[in-house]
């Protein structure tokens, strides 16, 4: 046990370290009604932020074009909630450019948080 | 060995009078009353364990209180549609931030995890279906009135 006490030290002592996620401000264009495109997943994937926080994307969840950041479109999760944590937790929106899932957008904070590396979903 | 025992059923004795006791959800849900147009309603709830059942830090919303983190209790604040962010302050403040559409109930877990000296609550955005299940067995406990 006096082995271990050190061990549980550091690990508690990380455990009240975790980064926030990182993200900048980003102006949110809203979609148009007929523009209300939907995606439908077919295979799971990991999202992964540049803290090293990964968040899945559930096979069949489905996300709904709602509109636009500088950084592509926005896509919100339809009868879910979906969120990224860091130090705290933000709601966040699937953004996608050219196919490939860049980042997050943060509603509740109007800002975009970038993946570390881009990620294609695989939709039906 | 007695003196141990009695210890340790103070102990329980203790953090269960830390337990939300008010109107069961279940009780409740259908007395709830109807939004207003305009604005949407935030559940904010903590399962009932005896882990950290002494954390019981108040709930702010954009910086004003609105409730407090109880073991085994929930209470929900109506507010008008737009950005929100909740926030808890121990030894750390934890926050989540989130958006809020006029006539959308948002679901907010919080629970406790430990720290080096104290333990923190932490937030958790949860869908309808779940956070339903979960409330059904938690007790009303009283918003702080806004003013």
């Amino acid at each position: 046990m006096k082995r271990l006490a050190p061990a549980l030290c550091v690990a508690l002592s990380l455990a009240g370290c975790a980064s926030d996620v990182a993200r900048t401000p980003a102006r949110f264009v809203p979609g148009a009604d007929q523009q209300s495109a939907v995606l439908r997943i077919r295979e799971p994937a990991s999202l992964t932020l540049p803290t090293g926080y990964a968040r899945p994307i559930k096979r069949g969840s489905v996300w709904r074009f709602v509109g636009a950041v500088p950084h592509g479109d926005v896509f919100q999760p339809v009868g879910d909630v979906y969120t990224i944590v860091g130090a705290n937790a933000h709601e966040a929106y699937l953004v996608l450019a050219s196919g490939l899932v860049v980042g997050f957008y943060l509603p509740g904070e109007a800002a975009f948080a970038p993946l570390s590396d881009k990620v294609r979903l695989i939709t039906e | 060995m007695q003196t141990a025992r009695l210890f340790v059923i103070g102990v329980f004795a203790l953090l269960a009078g830390c337990a939300a006791t008010g109107v069961k959800y279940t009780e409740m849900k259908a007395s709830v009353p109807a939004l207003k147009p305009g604005e949407g309603r935030i559940y904010f709830y903590r399962s009932a364990s005896m882990v950290g059942a002494a954390i019981q830090p108040e709930i702010k919303l954009n910086g004003v209180t609105v409730g407090s983190s109880v073991p085994g209790g929930f209470f929900f604040v109506d507010r008008p549609a737009g950005n929100y962010e909740a926030s808890a302050a121990t030894e750390v403040e934890r926050k989540l931030t989130f958006t809020l559409a006029t006539g959308e109930t948002k679901y907010v877990r919080t629970y406790p995890s430990f720290g080096v000296t104290v333990g923190r609550i932490n937030f958790e955005l949860l869908n309808a279906a779940v956070a339903e299940a979960q409330l059904a067995p938690l007790s009303h406990t009283a918003p702080t009135p806004s003013h």
